[in-house]
């Protein structure tokens, strides 16, 4: 059995599915930042099927968001659950990282 | 309930004793996450977020930081689950720290107004995000050990 239930698929959009828990950020970590840095995407991910998110979870983020911005790309968030979202306000990461309550919201933010 | 070997849990409250290494701490988190669903007084869906996310920060923190010299990392976590409240108890044989001491509030971060993402911490934030859920933490260090109470915020 094992905790790293979270996935990750990118199609015309990307999503994450699962937990970003402490096991489940050391299962996607290194996927997601290779996934998205080289090619200095400007991705919007789809959190809607995120049911968990810790503090491991906002660390992956500012992370990538990072070194996105080193190389003119971007990450943006949209549609997380609203227990993700609490713990999103909880330490201000919508300061840092746009988080968009939908798709279209989540594409005009990442054009901007 | 099956348990792996090293591991313990009990019905009522529900008890997780384990290594404080990382395979302990996915092994006891996917333990306290079976428990809960099989828990009598299933608390609701917020409560058991914000189980999980105490057990996440606490325990993530203890685990990453707290190893002793020489010695080995056990964790005892009890969660006491009635209609009233909700009580975690935290015991670690690692090095002392207090969560809810002035060093561990410097330290317990969030993104200021006006952050800048190059200068942002990427890490830092459990505390912040585990005090957010909680109503009371009482730590006390006796017998070479860590005891770290939590009483969780009724939703």
């Amino acid at each position: 059995m094992t905790n790293r239930s979270i996935g990750f698929c990118v199609r015309n959009r990307s999503s994450l599915v699962g937990r970003l828990d402490t096991p489940g950020v050391a299962g996607i970590e290194l996927r997601f930042t290779a996934t998205l840095v080289p090619r200095a995407a400007r991705a919007v991910i789809d959190m809607s099927e995120v049911e968990f998110i810790g503090s491991m979870g906002i660390r992956m983020f500012i992370s990538v968001a990072r070194a996105l911005s080193k190389k003119q790309g971007r990450l943006v968030l949209y549609k997380p659950q609203p227990m993700v979202e609490e713990v999103f306000n909880t330490v201000a990461l919508g300061k840092i990282i746009s988080v968009q309550p939908d798709a279209a919201s989540a594409l005009a933010s990442v054009r901007a | 309930m099956a348990s792996p070997k090293g591991h313990r849990i009990d019905a009522h409250p529900i008890r997780l004793r384990f290594v404080g290494s990382s395979r302990g701490f996915e092994q006891a988190f996917l333990q306290l996450r079976g428990a809960l669903d099989g828990e009598e007084k299933k608390p609701d869906v917020r409560s058991r977020y914000n189980i999980e996310l105490v057990f996440e920060e606490i325990v993530g923190n203890i685990v990453r930081h707290g190893a002793p010299q020489g010695g080995e990392l056990r964790i005892d976590v009890s969660v006491d689950i009635s209609a009233e409240r909700i009580v975690m108890t935290f015991e670690d044989t690692g090095i002392p720290f207090d969560p809810c001491g002035r060093s561990a509030a410097t330290v317990a971060r969030t993104l200021a107004e006006g952050a800048d993402l190059a200068e942002a911490p990427d890490g830092g934030f459990g505390l912040k995000i585990a005090r957010a859920v909680v109503s009371s933490m009482r730590y006390e260090r006796a017998a070479n050990h860590n005891r770290l109470v939590i009483r969780l915020r009724a939703s």
